[in-house]
């Protein structure tokens, strides 16, 4: 760090590199610095103070009120249970297949990454329409089901992407005393390539909390019924109704937007290793 | 029944079986199924779907008012999200690999819009952009400057909806170009340091080079999330005013969901599925030759 700050100081170019940086760090960061601070301020002092002002008297009531009118419990629950769901089980099944692609014996394995990679590329919000007829020729419209089935099958593809060439990776030898020692393959995934995946399986769990928490188009098609809303349909729909309602409404940005976040800034380094790993030294 | 599970525990298709199976229903099949649906005539409730040959593509093409203005937004939104999101993220990269106090901090901080819910970023600027009491309206009033109608004047909205964007992409890129910073060698850094090789001929002849695969990535990433533009969209302006903002998959969706105008939806949807797929196929193609070569 001091060393950091010796050659800072010491290089003009550095510093004059160092100030400008300052400057759009700042002009990035103060949309949140104005969100919450709406979302703490009464109505006539958000129409009379200005907009870097900081609230004079906080008004926290704009949360409870925000939370209850919006029916953000409902939506806060949905959110939670099919994340709490979809993340782990999708990132199972994925490992499973990973190992099976990057370390057991099947000719049609290349042939079978490809179809998977391509998965990673193609956009569900195009096929928005399709989707929902699919969910509702099952019946599983406002279903929890029905919306954690399409999730499941547009994670899939990029964590098993990562995870094989992660496997792949993996020192022959490690596998292969306990293949002959007579494991199965099950129990050679389950006690030698789990434990050595978890910093991996980190970083996707954390990129699919934050992409799960955050989805909205097939949410938007899949659930109609108020009731089963996630977070994002919930603010969208607070927005919609409430708009002038300025307070309130930045309380439920706020409320809505803090889970990812402070996942984000927890697990920071995660983040970063997880959404690199595949893209750049792949 | 030990050996039944046994083998069980040994079969590939058992491992493959549920991603695969999933994957093939959810993922596939719809793709599928709308590529069916746009040459057939259905409103998304009739047990019956008549084939009606290219009629939704004829009519997309010839008739629809909107279909042309969707195209032509999207392929500057394109543009705009090829250029500007990447080149700031190139530059922000340079910026933060260089060893400045506090760099880990200001890389969090070009950071932290991209795992917000594009939702949420929608309804941030959406108030920001408020015309009487937002941020912008406040900061120009304060400045004497008239308040533009960011999204009510046509011809402003679209770049207004991508400024929005623009916040929140930067860092998406700055994150790729930085992991392939690390590729760079440094003793050819160095080596080109001695050699009295200033700031521009270094980063040309070392820098450049060594960032060029990183560079097809976050184009080729940045042109793939371009086309997925909805959630954004649809939060800030519906597509508003006047159709000024109306994008492909966004009119497909309106098309189908809220016209149920099925037929049509699909043949706009399978419009950006082929460009789509135009451009994954042979990025698939590049990558696994790299691969290859790295080998």
């Amino acid at each position: 760090m001091k060393q950091m700050i010796a050659a800072t100081r010491r290089d003009p170019v550095l510093m004059g590199l160092w100030l400008s940086l300052l400057v759009f760090a700042l002009i990035w960061f103060a949309p949140f610095v104005f969100i919450v601070f709406t979302s703490l301020k009464s109505s006539p002092e958000i129409m009379t103070s200005g907009a870097f002002t900081p609230p004079g008297a906080l008004v926290t009531q704009n949360y409870a009120t925000a939370w209850n009118r919006g029916g953000f419990d409902h939506a806060f629950f949905n959110s939670v249970f099919v994340t709490v769901i979809k993340v782990p089980l999708g990132l199972m099944i994925a490992a499973l297949s990973a190992y099976a692609l990057a370390r057991m014996k099947n000719r049609w394995n290349k042939l079978v990454l490809l179809f998977i990679v391509f998965g990673t590329m193609i956009p569900f919000q195009v096929m928005l329409a399709p989707l929902f007829t699919l969910v509702n020729s099952l019946g599983l419209v406002d279903t929890y089901l029905g919306l954690i089935l399409p999730y499941l099958a547009f994670g899939i593809p990029y964590q098993i992407f990562i995870l094989h060439s992660f496997f792949k990776s993996v020192p022959k030898e490690l596998s292969e005393a306990a293949l002959i020692d007579g494991a199965s393959h099950f129990t050679t995934f389950r006690r030698i390539f789990l434990p050595i995946t978890l910093p991996v399986m980190a970083a996707l769990l954390i990129l699919d909390f934050v992409a799960t928490w955050n989805e909205f188009a097939m949410a938007l098609v899949i659930l109609q019924d108020a009731d089963k809303w996630t977070l994002p349909l919930g603010l969208m729909s607070f927005q919609g109704q409430f708009s002038n309602e300025y307070g309130q409404l930045n309380a439920a940005i706020v409320m809505t937007v803090l889970p990812a976040v402070l996942v984000y800034l927890i697990f920071q380094r995660y983040f970063v290793s997880g959404l690199t790993s595949g893209a750049v030294k792949g | 029944m030990t050996r039944l599970f046994d083998r069980m525990a040994n079969a590939p298709w058992l491992f493959l079986a549920p991603a695969l199976a999933v994957y093939a229903v959810f993922a596939i099949w719809p793709m599928i199924d709308v590529t069916l649906v746009s040459f057939q005539r259905w409103n998304g409730i009739d047990p019956t779907r008549d084939f009606v040959g290219l009629a939704n593509y004829t009519y997309i093409f010839t008739q629809d008012p909107v279909f042309w203005t969707a195209f032509r937004n999207t392929l500057i939104w394109t543009a705009l999200s090829l250029v500007f999101p990447p080149l700031a993220g190139l530059l922000l990269a340079l910026a933060l690999n260089q060893p400045l106090f506090g760099r880990a901090t200001l890389r969090a901080v070009f950071y932290l819009p991209v795992i917000i819910a594009p939702i949420a970023v929608a309804t941030m600027w959406r108030w920001m952009y408020d015309p009487f009491f937002g941020l912008f309206a406040q900061l120009l009033t304060n400045l004497g400057i008239g308040i533009p109608d960011f999204l009510g004047d046509p011809d402003l909205a679209l770049y207004s909806v991508f400024i929005a964007y623009f916040w929140q992409q930067v860092g998406f890129s700055m994150v790729l170009f930085l992991a392939g910073l690390q590729s760079v060698d440094a003793s050819l850094v160095e080596a080109s340091q001695i050699d009295g090789a200033g700031r521009w001929n270094r980063f040309k002849h070392v820098t450049l080079p060594a960032i060029t695969p990183t560079m097809t990535i976050v184009l080729v990433l940045s042109l793939i999330q371009s086309l997925k533009a909805f959630d954004i969209v649809y939060g800030l302006t519906g597509g508003g005013p006047s159709q000024s903002t109306q994008m492909l998959a966004l009119w497909a969706f309106s098309q189908s969901m809220q016209v149920f105008d099925f037929g049509r939806g699909g043949a706009i949807s399978v419009v950006l599925l082929v460009i789509t797929v135009g451009v994954v196929i042979p990025y698939l193609r590049w990558s696994q030759r790299r691969e290859e070569q790295l080998k």
